[in-house]
């Protein structure tokens, strides 16, 4: 059995994200891409979880536990910017900051014990895999896209304790927002590409279920 | 037709007709609003942003990060006064980035942004704190807040070699987002210390991607 597949469609509600000149409103249309790539997860089998299925706005935390309550799941945002040249599509994981002073103890403390906010910091290497791999399904389906992901810190991804990674199409800025629409079957076969490419974390040994001394 | 309609008729014509010639009138005592306005705003960012002159300044080559395309972001030398004090020369070098791009399409930041102030603390971390309008009146999206942080970034450490991160405060307040996507609640790194160089790796060109990720970084 594959990964769930936690999609997110970003914003809504009274958050409607990027505003075209055209009309397209980014909540809709990353709703729109959602529920085509959960249509063409699912033929492949795949469970699939949207953080939202009509206009509502969860939180950034309520998006995240969403992906968490899962033991083996992937998250992935949807968005749609205002700029950039109009289908291409590019691919974020997100980047820490170094710490100015590194310290061995805090690190063994982050492993131990990681916080809510800093959820994704484990993640970070897995996340890069499932970013490159779903790049490389993107540039093939949307021309001009760039070859590999690229680390920024975008919000939703922070408090995500899965391989986590953001989606964003270029561009709601067109003036025929039917054309936006298009986008969405390409958008669809490169997400469930990627993710059957993608080979989740081996959970470590330390960390597996155990079964009890003397079970047979 | 009977003369209550043609009366009816006449009165309604006359109706119409005045409020045509109102809404024409209240159409160009908005346009007037607007220039006046835009020309305040002018005003505004002229005395929020003035020109900062030290007794240090030297003049030398400054490398500002603007758009280079869609995505990323190159530096372009520009020779300007620049002081000897940290503080004022990152000032310095962040006004003309919000201030003085070479085209329209090269701004990454709002032309409204003000630079409100900016302190060194002593483990290198710059606190830029930002006018509303850098979040307000951003490009909605991942490329355009990446690519606004990355020229912020990028020309502070190349022109501020003594800094080690940046923190970005909007309105003297830390908030979750620049505008719905980049997280500004933590800090972003300036400088990274060197890596030992990789054999056979060929030099990188000095421009960086919309967030960050240089083609070559460790300067």
């Amino acid at each position: 059995m594959g990964p769930v597949v936690v999609l997110d469609p970003a914003h809504g509600g009274t958050d409607t994200g990027a505003r075209g000149a055209g009309g397209a409103v980014e909540k809709d249309v990353v709703l729109a891409f959602a529920r085509t790539a959960r249509g063409e997860l699912e033929r492949q089998g795949l469970r699939v979880v949207m953080t939202r299925t009509d206009d509502s706005n969860p939180s950034y935390d309520d998006r995240a536990a969403m992906a968490n309550a899962y033991r083996n799941a992937i998250f992935i945002t949807l968005h749609a910017s205002s700029t950039g040249t109009f289908s291409t599509a590019r691919v974020y994981y997100y980047r820490f900051p170094n710490p100015l002073t590194p310290s061995p103890a805090a690190s063994s403390t982050i492993s131990a014990l990681t916080t809510w906010e800093d959820a994704q910091r484990s993640y970070v290497d897995p996340s890069h895999r499932l970013a490159d791999a779903m790049q490389v399904q993107l540039a093939q389906h949307f021309a001009g896209s760039p070859a590999l992901s690229t680390p920024v810190a975008v919000r939703e991804l922070r408090s995500v304790a899965e391989p986590a990674i953001a989606i964003e199409i270029s561009s709601v800025s067109v003036s025929d927002p039917n054309s936006l629409a298009q986008l969405a079957a390409p958008l669809a076969v490169s997400i469930a590409r990627g993710v059957a490419v993608f080979q989740p974390p081996v959970i470590s040994p330390a960390k597996a279920p155990v079964p009890a001394s003397g079970a047979k | 037709m009977p003369r209550n309609l043609r009366i009816a008729f006449g009165i309604l014509g006359v109706a119409v007709l005045v409020g045509l010639i109102s809404l024409r009138g209240l159409h160009r005592r908005i346009e007037h609003l607007g220039d006046i306005q835009s020309s305040d705003e002018q005003l505004r960012r002229d005395l929020l942003a003035p020109q900062i002159s030290t007794s240090t300044d030297v003049k030398v080559k400054a490398a500002i990060f603007w758009a280079a395309g869609p995505d990323r972001t190159a530096p372009v030398e520009i020779e300007m006064a620049l002081s000897a004090d940290p503080v004022q020369r990152a000032k310095q070098v962040l006004l003309e980035l919000i201030k003085d791009p070479p085209t329209p399409e090269q701004r990454t930041l709002p032309a409204n942004t003000a630079l409100a102030s900016l302190y060194i603390l002593p483990d290198g971390t710059a606190i830029a704190d930002f006018s509303d309008a850098l979040s307000s009146e951003m490009p909605s999206g991942i490329l355009s807040e990446g690519m606004a942080v990355d020229s912020i970034a990028r020309t502070l450490e190349s022109n501020v070699n003594t800094l080690r991160r940046l923190k970005i405060l909007i309105h003297g307040q830390e908030v979750e987002t620049l505008a719905g996507h980049l997280d500004l609640t933590g800090f972003f790194d300036l400088n990274p210390p060197a890596l030992p160089p990789v054999a056979g790796a060929p030099p990188a060109a000095q421009t960086t991607t919309a967030t960050g990720s240089s083609a070559n970084p460790r300067r």
